[in-house]
């Protein structure tokens, strides 16, 4: 049966994480993240490591260095995901280029709004814009 | 002379959405750049506010092909969190539907594949195949797409004696036009010359761009899910890893030809080993419980991954989906260089991409 843990850790420990298990010939499985229910963000570096993810997380923080120079090409995306769609940085990856959202809305309407703003909001907003034309 | 060929946001054969700018000296590509998003459904952000059983309506709607693996993974992250125990024979009946999902998936792209060579007798030949399997699984579960198979805790639908008799007979219909089908792609002229040494991928490059499914295993990395971290019932049968060490589109197409044969294998050992029991542990919603679960599948392009997040409520508080494509797509820029821009659109359906999926 597949097994998952959670081992919490730190700001300066994920690039040192990412060098063991790239060491130990790990699959990066994904770069996971989300708002939890106190509105802090969750983010956890998963790897697989037998039949189980080992889920290195941090919570509260929006700052992280990137592990693209350990993971390359599978954990650039997964880092412009996460740009893109909640809001964080990660320092010493090229942002310049998108990945799923429009060319414009970086620049027209902020990021990181789509998995952060509750659904009921935005179609409220959505009936006011039509109200308004 | 050095050009710029945009191609898509439309793939001229897949019919899926992805641009791809290519950078070109003469005929020979120099560069190229991969674009998505084309499809943004934001089926996460809705998955937020359905409960169990409605996310498994939804996140089955995330790929037209492989709708089956979403939510049997979808499932396996709620009975992670859970601790739901399935019974036997639901686990079978979803291995059942998994392995018939990569039998006619495995010949779809085989099929695409060949017409986009220009052979389209094999495109042909490979369809009538598939069309056996399309014909089981439409009577196992009333589709042809989205099966809707699955439940928390187990199976939607049972399979009854002869419905098990028949499936068996079709599999040994099946296998001959297997064999017609391999022994051509192997020894075709015109398929050799189109594929042999086209968007080749070193071994290391695989590893190192962190490549997955049937499109690393045609580089010669040997990963599969089922075998390296089984789940479900698969620790139960018997089945081979196919690899493949010449690294083109050629691999590409024999390992996914020769994946068939293991899921019949597999389908077989199933059928005439279906436990007795009950399929499922009853029709209750269920809440799901605090905490977070990580589940993976071999779908059949790869590792699909399903992290699902519960509160303690009915509803999901956050489901993260990545599909194999995610992983698998970052290769093309790779693939592409050096090859001539009449190759492209075969080495960019090589990796039997899903971009709707992708997007989700």
């Amino acid at each position: 049966m597949q097994e998952y843990r959670t081992i919490p850790i730190t700001k300066t420990d994920i690039v040192p994480t990412a060098l063991r298990m790239r060491h130990e010939g790990r699959h990066l499985v994904m770069i996971h993240g989300y708002l939890d229910k106190d509105g802090s963000t969750h983010v956890s570096w998963d790897y697989a490591v037998g039949n189980a993810v080992e889920s290195y997380y941090i919570v509260g923080e929006t700052t992280f260095p990137s592990i693209e120079g350990v993971y390359d090409e599978a954990a650039r995306w997964p880092e412009l995901e996460l740009y893109e769609l909640l809001g964080l940085t990660f320092e010493g990856l090229d942002t310049s280029a998108r990945l799923f959202l429009p060319e414009d809305t970086l620049e027209t309407q902020g990021k990181g709004h789509i998995v952060v703003t509750p659904l009921s909001e935005l179609r409220e907003k959505r009936l006011e814009m039509e109200k308004e034309e | 002379m050095s050009y710029i060929v945009p191609i898509g946001p439309y793939h001229p054969a897949l019919e899926e959405p992805v641009h791809a700018k290519l950078y070109t000296e003469g005929e020979v590509i120099t560069d190229a750049e991969v674009y998505v998003g084309y499809n943004h459904r934001g089926i996460e952000k809705l998955a937020t506010e359905r409960n169990a059983i409605q996310t498994l309506v939804l996140v089955e709607r995330v790929c037209g092909i492989c709708s089956h693996s979403h939510s049997f993974t979808y499932a396996m992250a709620v009975e992670g969190i859970n601790g739901v125990e399935v019974p036997r024979r639901g686990q079978y009946i979803r291995v059942i539907t998994a392995e018939l999902e990569r039998l006619h998936s495995h010949m779809l792209w085989a099929g695409i594949a060949f017409h986009i060579i220009g052979h389209d007798s094999m495109f042909m030949y490979t369809w009538d195949a598939r069309e056996v399997i399309m014909d089981m699984l439409e009577e196992l579960s009333g589709n042809r797409v989205n099966y809707a198979m699955v439940t928390i805790g187990g199976a939607r639908r049972d399979i009854s004696d002869d419905m098990r008799r028949k499936f068996l007979k079709n599999l040994d219909a099946c296998v001959p036009k297997l064999d017609r089908i391999t022994e051509i792609a192997l020894n075709d002229k015109t398929i050799a010359l189109r594929t042999k040494g086209v968007g080749v991928m070193s071994t290391e490059d695989a590893v190192r761009l962190g490549a997955v499914g049937p499109h690393a295993r045609a580089s010669n990395v040997k990963i599969d899910v089922r075998k390296d971290a089984p789940y479900s019932c698969y620790d139960e049968f018997d089945f081979n890893i196919c690899t493949w060490d010449s690294c083109d589109v050629f691999a590409r197409v024999v390992v996914r030809l020769l994946e068939c044969y293991e899921s019949v294998k597999i389908l077989r050992q199933a059928l005439e080993n279906l436990p007795e029991g009950p399929i499922n542990n009853g029709n209750k919603l269920p809440k799901i419980a605090e905490g977070e679960m990580v589940s993976r599948h071999e779908a059949p392009r790869g590792q699909l991954i399903h992290k699902v997040v519960g509160n303690g409520s009915l509803f999901n508080h956050r489901v993260s989906i990545h599909v194999p494509t995610f992983k698998n797509v970052t290769t093309v820029p790779l693939m592409l260089r050096g090859n001539t821009v009449a190759d492209a659109g075969l080495i960019i359906a090589g990796i039997d991409p899903c971009f709707s999926c992708l997007d989700r």
